[in-house]
């Protein structure tokens, strides 16, 4: 609840390990509070959420060990290396690893190996985003937690993301995406569910819809009406 | 994780700018602040070992001579500088560094070094206990003012938070960070002092136990402000507001809570002016015995005492020279007379103590100076147990002098002369400070007012870091 007005209602989501669920919705529509609840950041007023069937709210500290988050605007500490951060983070999540392991992880998530002893102040987003993926992978997380992790990135650095998504996947990372990107949603998830005033409106399995039928189905769920020229 | 905290906080803080201009800035004004004060403990205890000697030489070779001349000719008792003003000049430069011992007559200690400089004094010395008790604490500022509120800037707090972070030791992780500057700094500092007072003289006073208990002291001073500086930055949304707050709190405890006390103590416990001092004594004296003034009261009265003591009806068939007996009585007299009144400027300076005691509540600053200066001998207390030993040696040599003369010399007797080798008898002044031991007992109370104010700002620190 968010000022007497319900933030998520009724909903029931399940995104099983090697799944990825892209949330799709209009601003507001509930899609990072149900993040949110799930990093234990808020705590509901009923219902439960879980993650690897462990309550969150009851094992906050221990649900923690499982997922990894990337927000819109990963923001990382300026003056540090991508190694130094992905080092500290990975301290943080009680990992250990040796610069060149963790120049492994950096390599994983894409990222140049000019750019590994640089400063973060000097990465752009899509850099940044990469070592949150690396961050996620020292993590070994079973759970991948995405807030719009594509707005503002360009298509090809959107694209080379949404490549890093399916290697997850393959791992057998569960991953549950708030996006507006109905394309990107469309290539990497395995399913898709709308939402509207925090309800979940309708899901799909990715592969079962095409993209102008993903497209008609959102705008129907916004109620949005073409208007004439 | 909190090595991982601490060594990611410090690389960070190296890498900016502005810390490393302060650090610089600040090890360039201790070194500045050390070398000054060296050279001034060496000129300073040059100049006492040259007085101390000449001014016996002066008094050894007086020649042959009344001893009751010789006590109004008077001597000298001079205060060494003690080895760790090197590190805290307390009240040296404003407290005298010697006093003239003379018949008759307690003087306050004199040729202070702030009597010996222009008006420009007020500003103040560049001194190791400047840097160590002003200074350090801005650098703790500078270095600790956005340590949280930073990670709410940058948006690093929420990816902090979803890998789980344990509060307390993230925030310990950050405490050691900001710590360890200071404790290097410091530590260097006071390697140097006692690396040089090792090597120079210092008439046998110096010792490691002392340095270290001192160095103790500043470490919790400076624990207090890091876990206020975090405390606020825990608190406050803004680096912004949390440099302007720390500062306030800097601006109020080391600048406004001692001039404050300093008024309060002033106003409510005050010292009397010199002149009333003066006229006080004096008024005393009147109505005692004056051992210069055969036909007062008084005077008449001992006689009378005396002869009816001995069974005999005369001054000349006493065993001693009642002159100089009536003189020593005289000396006894007023030296009762000047404990009154110094007992009551110490029961005044003992009052307003306690009122910077009571106030050391609302600033670590003000235990933290006592202790420094009391540990560095340059504190009131010790100078006042200078004057008392320097007073207690005046009383004895007069009863040194008087005596000598009582025994060798018959009632009426004038113009009888010690011999020119009866000067050499005479025990010189000595004086020892306080032990370390005796100085910690006296300054308990501000121990336990700091060691309150290190658990109070810890235990707050974590109450608040709990729920950041």
């Amino acid at each position: 609840m968010y000022g007497g007005q319900k933030a998520l209602d009724h909903l029931n989501l399940n995104v099983k390990e090697g799944d990825i669920y892209c949330l799709l919705g209009a601003n507001g529509a509930g899609k990072t509070t149900t993040i949110n609840l799930l990093l234990g950041f808020i705590e509901p007023t009923s219902g439960t959420a879980f993650i690897n069937q462990l309550n969150v709210q009851e094992n906050l500290k221990h649900t923690k060990k499982f997922l990894a988050y990337i927000p819109e605007n990963l923001m990382l500490y300026p003056s540090l290396t991508a190694v130094e951060n992905l080092d500290y983070f990975s301290g943080i999540a009680g990992k250990t690893f040796s610069t060149p392991e963790l120049k492994g992880f950096l390599e994983e998530a894409g990222l140049q190996s000019e750019a590994f002893s640089k400063r973060i102040s000097t990465f752009s987003k899509g850099m940044r985003q990469k070592v949150g993926i690396a961050i996620a992978l020292a993590k070994e997380a079973k759970v991948l937690l995405l807030d719009e992790p594509t707005s503002g990135l360009d298509p090809k650095a959107s694209n080379e993301f949404g490549r890093l998504l399916r290697k997850l996947k393959d791992k057998k990372v569960a991953t549950l995406m708030a996006t507006h990107d109905l394309f990107r949603a469309k290539e990497v998830a395995t399913h898709i569910g709308i939402m509207k005033d925090g309800q979940l409106k309708q899901q799909f399995v990715a592969g079962d819809i095409s993209l102008s039928e993903l497209e008609s189905a959102y705008l129907n769920t916004m109620d949005y009406k073409e208007v004439a020229p | 994780m909190i090595s991982k905290t601490f060594f990611k906080e410090t690389k960070e803080l190296f890498r900016e700018g502005r810390v490393r201009i302060s650090l610089i800035i600040v090890l360039l004004l201790l070194g500045v602040s050390v070398w000054i004060s060296t050279r001034q403990f060496q000129n300073v205890n040059a100049q006492y070992a040259m007085a101390k000697t000449s001014e016996r030489d002066v008094w050894d070779n007086q020649g042959e001579k009344n001893p009751h001349s010789a006590a109004h000719y008077g001597t000298y008792a001079f205060k060494p500088k003690y080895p760790l003003s090197l590190v805290d000049q307390g009240v040296d430069k404003y407290a005298g560094t010697s006093i003239f011992l003379e018949a008759h007559k307690r003087n306050e200690a004199q040729f202070s070094a702030a009597a010996d400089q222009t008006g420009l004094a007020r500003f103040g010395d560049l001194t190791p206990d400047f840097i160590l008790l002003f200074i350090l604490p801005l650098l703790i500022i500078l270095l600790g003012y956005n340590s949280f509120t930073k990670e709410r800037e940058m948006g690093t707090l929420t990816l902090l938070k979803s890998q789980g972070v344990s509060n307390w030791k993230w925030l310990l992780g950050k405490w050691s960070a900001l710590f360890m500057p200071v404790l290097i700094i410091t530590l260097t500092l006071f390697l140097i002092a006692g690396i040089l007072l090792d090597n120079l003289q210092d008439f046998g006073v110096f010792n490691w136990n002392s340095l270290g208990v001192m160095f103790l002291v500043y470490m919790v001073y400076y624990a207090v402000f890091i876990n206020i500086i975090l405390l606020i930055s825990s608190l406050v949304k803004k680096s912004g507001i949390a440099l302007v707050a720390s500062l306030c709190i800097w601006i109020l405890a080391c600048l406004a809570a001692p001039k404050a006390a300093s008024n309060i103590a002033e106003n409510k416990y005050p010292y009397p002016t010199r002149q009333e001092f003066a006229a006080n004594v004096l008024q005393d004296k009147k109505e005692g015995l004056d051992g210069h003034d055969p036909w007062s009261k008084e005077a008449k009265q001992l006689e009378k005492q005396v002869l009816q003591e001995y069974g005999v009806d005369s001054l000349h068939q006493l065993p001693f020279n009642f002159n100089a007996y009536r003189m020593q009585k005289g000396e006894e007299h007023e030296a009762e007379i000047y404990f009154k009144h110094y007992n009551y400027l110490k029961e005044q300076y003992s009052n307003q103590s306690n009122i910077y005691r009571s106030l050391a509540s609302i600033s670590p600053y003000l235990p933290t100076r006592f202790l420094s200066m009391a540990i560095a001998h340059t504190d009131y207390d010790t100078h006042w147990d200078f004057a008392d030993a320097a007073e207690t040696y005046r009383i004895a040599t007069q009863e040194f002098l008087n005596g000598n003369t009582a025994k060798n010399t018959q009632y009426g007797e004038r113009g009888y002369k010690a011999s020119a080798d009866f000067w050499k008898q005479l025990p010189a002044f000595q004086y020892d400070p306080p032990e370390l031991g005796s100085v910690l007992n006296r300054n308990t109370s501000n121990m336990v007012v700091l060691a309150t104010w290190l658990f109070a700002t810890f235990g707050l620190l974590f109450f608040t870091t709990k729920t950041l």
